[in-house]
Order: structure tokens, then C-alpha cells, then sequence
């Protein structure tokens, strides 16, 4: 096709002609598209990571909101609220034992939902070291294969992070509504709960993306020649 | 010139007609690897030059240092000494990006494995190497379409490999190995998971695209019948290079074994 001839090929313009160039980056928007396809053909190992991410967001902004909403109740509570959760025990704003063994729970779990992260990707890296390999023999560079994943985690990291928001609010609401009546609508501290709605959203992407960096670079380093190893 | 001379202590060999035929030369190879303490030589000092458009055949029992040999002619592996050219440039010059661009434009690789990327369509395989390489997207289909098509597979394009039969992948990958228009196609084992019938129509595509693409194709095997389209059988043992046969040789020597066995 567009090959010289062998025989044309004198040794004075072969020389020329055979520098080797440097592969360039791939676009960012095909890398994306690549990593949305993956995401996409492989919604099962997808979905294990992003229900991780899910149970720790939902549980983190629940917890976070919850205490932002009995606070505000016990704060700003009209005197016929505060006397009947006095009734039942709850009094004081700074219950610092409570607090604590909460912020232990929270770690905890957000502990445990980034061990689950960091194990689901890593298998899915040596689930696809051939396919790595592969690439690279087709002129993959390290810096696309850690692109590819650190771009899957962070799309699994968004759907996972909105859902256990979503799923979190929408717990506290409804318990602060059960407990505080209509009147927990009007103590909503609105401005807190935003502030705290940006720090989930970032927690619950960071766990993500920092969980899939080992995995990503270890998929970097694979070697291509793992693509020739013929046991599937 | 002739292709046997290059069995054994060539240093000789005249270097300018080297530059302009040969598209791969291993000179005095040797790689060692530590296995469990023990050095293990998996090649011995290898001497090979492949001409352009060949088509070379590298057979030899498992452990005879042919994945060795085949992954440094590949650029997948560097020497322990000696060196290893590839279209004329010494890969262990070469840092990461190099290899990744020589890769991607001089070496279309065919494994036994197939290795289509499961998640993407035909079509889509053998886009890939172009895509890395820089081509615009509405060209590269346009190339891995009319490719497909080439190998026999332009109803298909559109099927994941799963929805393809063993042949049907490797047609694939056949067509993405050609798809920069590579200098050497090499081809691991290309018949090992194909039944012998499947297996004979690759290598009778491999030999008729070699003269279509004017590409040289260098495969291992350890297959007596897929042979046939050789233009030269190099067999390795233990490390080294023992015999190195051409065309009209191994013909007598198929006939040979076709008629001990009957």
C-alpha cells in the first residue's frame, strides 16, 4: 500500500526514512470515550466497586447530616420540641463520647469501603493484565493505561458518590422529619448542609481516585510481553 | 544473497547491503534469566537477519529460547549482550516512547491467544493501533473497515469477539496487525488454538497479505504443517540456532515426513 518498495530503498534514504519517532499521548476525549466503553461492557466488576462507594457515602452523609440536623433542633428549637426530646434523652448539643465513638464509626467505614475499592480494582487489573499487555504492543503508552483506570474509578467515583448522597440525605431528612416534626423544616441550617454536601462529594471521588492509583500504576508497569503468555 | 550464511560467526557480513535489505538483525544475542538461584541461558549467542518481505518460520521445542528470541525481535525484550535491530535501529537505544512508536507503526503482533480487546468490536480492534498512532478517527475506521473486509470478515465488523469463532478472531487480529502498515508482521503460535483446516487458512492469508502489504512476516511455531509458506525455517535448540533451512530444502524435507508417515 503506502510501503516503499524493499528494493527501492537505498541505504543513504533508508536511513532517513527509519528514525524512529516518539509515540504521542492519546486525545483526552478518546481516552474517555475508551474508559466509558470499559465501564460500560463490564457493568458487573463496575457496579461491585461503585456499590462500595455508594454504602460509605450514604452512610458518611447520613451521619454527617443527621448530627447537623439534631444540632440545629436542639439549638433553635421551639420550647415544646426541646421538652419532648427531653423526654427521650437527648439534651445536651455536646455529647463528646458520642461524637467520638461517631467519628471512629465513620473512619471505620470509610476505611473499609477504600480496602474494598482498592481490592476490586486491583482484580480487575490482573483480570485484564493480557489486555494491558495488548495494548501496549499496539502502542499504548504507561501514561494511557493509567489514565484509562485512574478515569474508570473517578466515573465509578461520581455515580457512586451521587447515589450515596442522594441515599443519605434523603435518610436524615426523613428521620430528622420523624423525629423533629414539620418544624425540623424550618430549623434547616441550609448553608451547613451544602458546605457538607461539597465535602462528601469530594471524600467519596478522592477515596476513589486514591484507590485506584496503586492499581493503575500497577497495570502501567506490566510488561507487554505478558500479552504473549498463552494460559488464559 | 544467501540466506544460510548466517548461521554461524557472520561478523563479516557486508554492512551497507545489510542496511538496505534486512529489516531485523539480531547479532551475537544472549539472554540469561535467574531462575531460583540458577542462571538460565535461554539464548546463546544468536545470529539472525531477516530480509525484507520474508517470510520466516522460527520453530523449536518450548524452552529452546524461541518466546526469548521472538519477544527481542518484537521489541518486547532487550539483550543481555549483543544487540538487536529492528528495521535498523538498535532497540536497547531506544527509551519508552520509542519503543511504544515502534511498536505501534513497524510490528503488527498476531498471538496465539488471539487477544482481541473483548469489550470492543471488530471494528473498533483494529482501530485501536491507529487511534494510538494518531490517526483521525473517520480515517481509521475507514482503514480497519476496508482491512476487515481484506480478510475476509466485512459482514462482521460490527460483532464483539465473543460473538466471533477462533478463525474469525484471528482474522481480526490479522487485520489489526496490519493496520499501520507495519514493516513486520510477528506472529506467537498464530495456529496453536485453531483446528488444523482454520489454522491452514491463516497461514495461507498471512502468505497471500505478505505480498499484498509487502510486509515481512516472522512466526514461531512448532507445527510441521504450517510450514508450508516459509520461506526459510530457522530451528533454535537450547539457545542456539542449529539449522536454518530455505524454501526448496523444506519441501523435500515436508515430503520426507509425509511420506514416513504414511
Amino acid at each position: 500500500m503506502k510501503k516503499q518498495s524493499p528494493q527501492g530503498a537505498s541505504a543513504s534514504s533508508a536511513a532517513g526514512r527509519r528514525r524512529v519517532q516518539r509515540q504521542r499521548q492519546l486525545s483526552f476525549q478518546k481516552a474517555v470515550q475508551i474508559a466509558w466503553r470499559n465501564i460500560r461492557q463490564r457493568l458487573g466488576r463496575s457496579l461491585l466497586v461503585t456499590i462500595g462507594i455508594i454504602l460509605a457515602l450514604a452512610f458518611l452523609t447520613y451521619i454527617l447530616y443527621s448530627d447537623t440536623i439534631t444540632r440545629a433542633a436542639l439549638r433553635g428549637g421551639s420550647p415544646a420540641l426541646l421538652d419532648s426530646l427531653a423526654r427521650r434523652g437527648m439534651t445536651t448539643v455536646n455529647d463528646a463520647d458520642a461524637r467520638i465513638q461517631t467519628r471512629w464509626m465513620l473512619g471505620l467505614a470509610l476505611l473499609v469501603s477504600f480496602v474494598g475499592i482498592l481490592n476490586s480494582m486491583l482484580l480487575s487489573v490482573t483480570e485484564r493484565f493480557k489486555e494491558i499487555g495488548t495494548m501496549k504492543c499496539l502502542g499504548a503508552l504507561d501514561s494511557l493505561i493509567v489514565e484509562l483506570f485512574l478515569l474508570e474509578s473517578t466515573f465509578q467515583g461520581l455515580v457512586g458518590t451521587v447515589a450515596g448522597i442522594l441515599i443519605g440525605v434523603a435518610l436524615a431528612l426523613s428521620e430528622g422529619a420523624r423525629v423533629y416534626g414539620a418544624e425540623m423544616w424550618e430549623l434547616l441550617p441550609v448553608g451547613a448542609l451544602f458546605r457538607l454536601l461539597g465535602i462528601c462529594v469530594l471524600v467519596g471521588v478522592g477515596l476513589t481516585v486514591v484507590a485506584a492509583l496503586y492499581p493503575a500504576w500497577r497495570a502501567a508497569k506490566m510488561e507487554p510481553v505478558e500479552a504473549m503468555r498463552s494460559e488464559v | 544473497m544467501s540466506n544460510t550464511e548466517n548461521v554461524s560467526g557472520q561478523q563479516e557480513l557486508d554492512a551497507a547491503e545489510l542496511l538496505s535489505t534486512h529489516v531485523i538483525r539480531a547479532v551475537g544475542v544472549r539472554k540469561t534469566y535467574q531462575l531460583g538461584g540458577e542462571a538460565v541461558h535461554a539464548l546463546k549467542g544468536v545470529n539472525l537477519s531477516v530480509e525484507r518481505g520474508e517470510y520466516v518460520s522460527i520453530m523449536g521445542p518450548s524452552g529452546s529460547g524461541k518466546s526469548t528470541l521472538f519477544n527481542m525481535i518484537g521489541g518486547l525484550d532487550k539483550p543481555d549482550a549483543g544487540q538487536v535491530f529492528i528495521d535498523e535501529v538498535d532497540i536497547a537505544a531506544l527509551d519508552t516512547f520509542e519503543l511504544a512508536w515502534l511498536r505501534c507503526h513497524k510490528i503488527g503482533y498476531i498471538f496465539q491467544t488471539f487477544n482481541l480487546i473483548p469489550v470492543a468490536s471488530a471494528l473498533e480492534n483494529v482501530m485501536m493501533p491507529m487511534l494510538f498512532g494518531g490517526m483521525p478517527e473517520a480515517d481509521a475506521q475507514d482503514k480497519a473497515a476496508s482491512l476487515l473486509e481484506k480478510v475476509g470478515l466485512g459482514h462482521r465488523v460490527f460483532h464483539k469477539p465473543n460473538q466471533l469463532s477462533g478463525g474469525q478472531q484471528q482474522r481480526v487480529a490479522v487485520a489489526r496487525a496490519l493496520a499501520n502498515d507495519p514493516a513486520i508482521i510477528l506472529a506467537d503460535e498464530p495456529t496453536g488454538n485453531l483446528d488444523l483446516h482454520t489454522g491452514e487458512e491463516i497461514i495461507r492469508m498471512l502468505e497471500a497479505l505478505k505480498d499484498d502489504f509487502q510486509v515481512t512476516i516472522i512466526t514461531a511455531t512448532h507445527d510441521h504443517k504450517m510450514l508450508a509458506a516459509s520461506d526459510r525455517v530457522v530451528y533454535l535448540t537450547d539457545g542456539e540456532i542449529t539449522d536454518i533451512k530455505s524454501r526448496d530444502e523444506l519441501h523435500i524435507q515436508v515430503g520426507t515426513i509425509a511420506g514416513a508417515e504414511q
